[in-house]
């Protein structure tokens, strides 16, 4: 339950968010320092030739031919984003889609081949080794796929690991570690090895272990892929409980659609190394970008993810609408069975009040289903 | 794609071609005229004598060098200096103090029995009077174990972090561990001499490769998630190494440390023939003497010390392997200080009271009734009545069918045909590369005088190999299909790969006398153990499903064992088939001790009468037989890799 309170709540958020990012970025267009992450023209390209590959990606060259002629992988290509403070931004592909390898060259753990990353408003490829590794230790914190948890530590000692190496006291990063361990609810755990605990309270380690720097960047990469579903419910809606309290900014690297969907504020779809779209969870459900996109939401129980004003047709002042008016940020899930049992077009109300669309049913029902 | 038809076609190239070879090099011979015997010895480059030359020269102006006056001689200096303390350290303490010692560490990590064990097996080395050698042996392979892992982490750490450094290395150590352990003797007995400090040298060296290889291999496989976990938290290059590899990397430290351990006291004997005294001095003055029992007491005394490290050793690294968990278990810390105090109490007791010696009235010795064993079985074994039945008409046969023919046939036979055949053998196994390598090691061998001694080791080499597969292999087979077999087989195995090979020839000589047959008995039995393991292994890892998709087809055991598990497991088994060449060639040259002729006689002379001119071409020629055969059997394993494992 408490899932799906969170579920509608983001995606009232979101709108805000969005918005606001909007009117963000159109203000800082000339100073770009506003956002914690800046990537543009990102590209990192596995291999020695590795200029022919890029001139051959750019003509669309399929990834297999650029390979057998170059013999190298290009595994982002061109990406261009920005995160915003506090916001969940997930970057969601297939495997092999480049999305790993992007999320690694955010935090320098793979070097971009070209473009250029900023965090915090410092560049982050011009970093000299001394920054990168400050900037490691108090501002960007990662959790990995198959936890990456050190083996010969105990949980305690593996959630202090980032206090240890940057030289705090022993008493300090126990304690410290001590009350990440009872925030992700592994109390009385703290003594034993990882490999005494599940896939789920491994990664709640690793979770905390990123934590304890309180870090103002999350980076994960894929960290519930590894979990049964229905633990990985568990972890995601944690983690939804803990943005809400922490407030950082965070990048989720996700293969599952649905898990982008629940945990994105905005979502970045990748294919072969790509970007194909930016957008909200909405954005993108109501209008994918192309086929590769609209395959994913094909799926997807729209009712839940679009809202009135995704839908809506315009408003015209010669309508005459009866019955009481729904706001723009209602989800179809709560109008659809006033709208199917009425059979008759619902006025839609912007926050102030005032009429902005109207609900045709036969529009609705071409966005729901349309394939 | 391409590379995909180069190797399935290479994969194909047929067993038959090599019938083809063996049928047209003898018609080659008879159209040879008959000139043309073995390799023709006044084509000896004579570097024999010129080694020795260097070397006298070497010895009579070395004091004047700077490298001896400030480096070889201070480090040989303190190298014998610090043997010597921990050999008196030793010794002063009264044995029963080790033996309490030894006992209640045992039963710290292997539990109680262990301990009581371990604690009756060091009365062996007082009850016999071996105490003092086994001492000697003991610290000399401590200190020289200490050394190879002092140099040998630090490599190894080098060798992990620096891929250069991991390339240039690889082949060095690769062939570091083909060589027969008695070739490091001869660079060492060269520059240094025959002393006790040389030998550690030797003993360094060969037993060096374990702790560099594991080392790295532990570093490099610490997964990569943990290093960049390790790296996001900011950690710097000395963080990242002492906090994140080398704890991981530990189990596979202690693991190459182990077999550190084992290959230093393999080589106990040998490096007494340089002047390394101890436990191995002793077995080889009773087998230069001809006592049986002398040798056997002494023997045991290095199987004993081999078996009570390695399963020490062995148990560290289970420990190491299970982490912090199983560290809380066991005696207290508090605990060991009492042990330590009272074991220090029982020293200065023992000193004060002057009890530091072993009774001599509990002194015994078991060679007598050995001797008298030999006596008997020499008399009675070697042919029951007049029966064809016995060790001496079976080593007879082994002879008349087996290694005289084939010596016979390459020694003396056209040398170029011979050449050609390796070549063409080295061809098919693997291809031109090593075609070239093979037709020029043989050339060089017959060059360097080592002709007809070269095909004398390779005859008892073939020879015992064969015998070795032809047991091995059905043993493995039928190991693989019962587990009550290959449960009852393990510890049998495991002893024989933990006795030092020269341990394997007392009991052969008994049997057999001196000579060729008892060389290759022992031979075979050492090198039997790989082939039997790797041939269980192959077919017991063949996947499941597959074995369940055949027997779908409804296939009998053995269309299942022919057609699918052999073939699949042929890649383990031909490894094994590997390991045991090798061990086998090890084994023919230390055989020269009991009179195994070729090469390996040829070496133990060279050592025994300071020849080291003779002593380096022998060592030499069994180098690049060495190779040449082991190139051979791996160019043939990998060419038994389904051509698929290369792809994606």
């Amino acid at each position: 339950m408490k899932g799906k309170v969170l579920f509608a709540n983001r995606f009232n958020e979101t709108d805000a968010t969005a918005e606001a990012w909007m009117a963000d970025s159109e203000e800082h267009s000339d100073s770009p320092s506003g956002q914690p992450i800046l990537a543009s023209g990102v590209w990192k390209v596995f291999g020695k030739r590795v200029a022919d590959a890029m001139a051959m990606a750019r003509d669309k060259v399929d990834q297999s031919e650029i390979l057998a002629k170059s013999g190298c992988v290009v595994a982002v290509q061109d990406a261009t984003f920005e995160v915003n403070w506090g916001e969940i931004f997930v970057v969601m592909g297939l495997s092999g889609s480049g999305k790993s390898t992007l999320i690694r060259c955010l935090s320098r753990l793979v070097d971009a081949t070209a473009g250029r990353i900023v965090i915090n408003g410092q560049d982050l490829g011009e970093m000299p080794e001394l920054e990168l590794r400050e900037l490691r230790r108090h501002t960007i914190s990662m959790v990995f796929q198959n936890y990456g948890l050190f083996p010969h530590r105990r949980v305690i000692d593996n959630v202090a690991f980032g206090l240890e190496v940057r030289g705090a006291t022993r008493e300090d990063r126990y304690q410290k570690a001590e009350e990440m361990i009872e925030l992700v609810g592994l109390d009385g755990w703290a003594t034993n090895y990882p490999e005494q605990l599940s896939g789920g309270m491994k990664q709640r380690v690793g979770l905390a272990r990123a934590l304890a720097v309180d870090p103002e960047i999350l980076l994960f990469d894929e960290p519930f892929s590894a979990l049964d579903p229905l633990i990985r419910r568990d972890m995601q809606d944690e983690l939804l409980g803990l943005q809400e309290r922490l407030k950082c900014t965070m990048v989720f690297i996700t293969h599952d659609f649905s898990e982008a969907l629940k945990l994105g504020d905005r979502i970045a779809i990748m294919r072969s190394g790509a970007i194909v779209q930016v957008g909200t969870p909405e954005e993108i459900v109501a209008h994918p970008a192309d086929d590769y996109v609209r395959d994913f939401t094909i799926d997807v129980p729209r009712h839940k993810v679009l809202s009135a004003g995704t839908v809506m047709a315009p408003f015209s002042p010669d309508m005459v609408l009866e019955g009481e008016p729904v706001a723009v940020s209602a989800r179809l899930e709560a109008i659809l069975p006033r709208l199917l049992t009425e059979g008759r077009p619902v006025p839609v109300v912007d926050e102030r009040g005032r009429r902005c669309g109207v609900l045709e049913p036969a529009v609705v029902s071409r966005y729901l289903w349309r394939q | 794609m391409t590379s995909l038809t180069v190797r399935s076609a290479g994969w194909r190239r047929p067993i038959a071609y090599l019938g083809g070879a063996v049928l047209l090099l003898g018609g080659l011979i008879v159209l040879l005229p008959e000139g043309i015997g073995a390799f023709p010895p006044e084509w000896d480059v004579g570097l024999g004598p010129a080694v020795n030359e260097v070397q006298q020269w070497w010895i009579s102006n070395r004091r004047d060098l700077g490298v001896y006056l400030y480096f070889f001689d201070p480090l040989s200096d303190s190298i014998d200096w610090l043997l010597r303390a921990f050999e008196n350290l030793l010794l002063a303490i009264p044995w029963y103090v080790h033996a309490a010692g030894v006992g209640l560490a045992f039963g710290r990590w292997l539990g109680t029995p262990g301990g009581v064990a371990a604690g009756a097996g060091m009365l062996y080395f007082v009850a016999l009077g071996l105490w003092e050698q086994s001492v000697q042996t003991f610290s000399l392979m401590t200190v020289a174990v200490a050394l190879a892992v002092a140099i040998g982490v630090p490599v190894g750490i080098l060798a992990a972090r620096s891929d250069w450094v991991f390339r240039g290395l690889r082949p060095v150590l690769d062939s570091m561990q083909t060589l027969p352990a008695f070739v490091y003797l001869i660079p060492v007995l060269l520059f240094f001499g025959v002393a006790r400090v040389p030998s550690l040298i030797a003993t360094v060296i060969y037993a060096l490769p374990p702790v560099i290889r594991l080392t790295n291999l532990g570093i490099r496989q610490v997964p990569t998630e943990s290093l960049e976990a390790g790296l996001m938290f900011g950690s710097t290059s000395g963080q990242l190494l002492r906090k994140v590899q080398l704890p991981q990397a530990v189990p596979s430290i202690l693991a190459g440390v182990n077999q550190t351990i084992m290959m230093a006291l393999s080589i106990v004997v040998i490096a007494a023939m340089i002047g390394a005294g101890g436990l191995g001095q002793e077995v080889l003055l009773a087998l230069r003497h001809q006592e049986v029992g002398r040798a056997v007491e002494a023997g045991m005394a290095i199987v004993l010390m081999a078996v009570m490290l390695d399963r020490f050793s062995h148990s560290l690294v289970g420990q190491g392997r299970m982490g912090g968990a199983a560290r809380t278990q066991g005696l207290q810390y508090r605990n060991w200080w009492v042990a330590g105090g009272a074991l220090a109490a029982m020293a200065i007791a023992g000193w004060t009271l002057g009890w530091t010696d072993y009774p001599t009235a509990l002194q015994f010795s078991y060679a007598a009734p050995i001797d008298g064993a030999v006596d008997w079985a020499r008399d009675n074994l070697y042919q029951l009545g007049n029966l064809p039945v016995g060790t001496g008409p079976f080593s007879d046969f082994l002879t008349t069918y087996g290694t005289r023919p084939m010596r016979l046939y390459l020694s003396e036979e056209a040398w170029p045909v011979v050449v050609l055949f390796f070549g063409f053998v080295a061809w098919w196994a693997s291809g031109k590369k090593l075609l070239l390598g093979s037709v020029v090691g043989t050339v060089v061998i017959g060059l360097l005088g080592m002709w007809t001694l070269t095909m004398d080791t390779l005859s008892q080499t073939v020879v015992a190999v064969l015998m070795a597969i032809v047991i091995g292999l059905p043993l493995g087979v039928a190991a693989s299909r019962r587990d009550w077999l290959e449960r009852g087989m393990r510890p049998v195995l495991d002893t024989l790969q933990t006795i030092p090979s020269f341990c394997f020839l007392v009991p052969v000589v008994i049997l057999f006398n001196v000579g060729r047959i008892p060389g290759i008995i022992a031979s075979v039995l050492y090198a039997i153990p790989p082939v039997i393991r790797l041939t269980n292994l192959g077919i017991r890892s063949v996947d499941s499903e597959i074995v369940e998709a055949s027997e779908s087809f409804g296939v009998t055991r053995r269309q299942k064992l022919w057609k699918i598990q052999l073939p699949l497991a042929m890649p383990t088994v031909l490894a094994g088939i590997n390991q045991t060449v090798m061990l086998v060639l090890a084994m023919v040259v230390i055989a020269g001790l009991v009179g195994g002729a070729g090469l390996g006689l040829e070496a133990v002379k060279g050592l025994a009468r300071s020849d080291t001119g003779l002593g380096f071409e022998a060592g030499a020629s069994i180098v690049i037989l060495a190779m040449i055969l082991d190139r051979i059997t791996q160019g043939w394993a990998a060419r038994f890799q389904p051509p698929s494992s290369d792809r994606g």
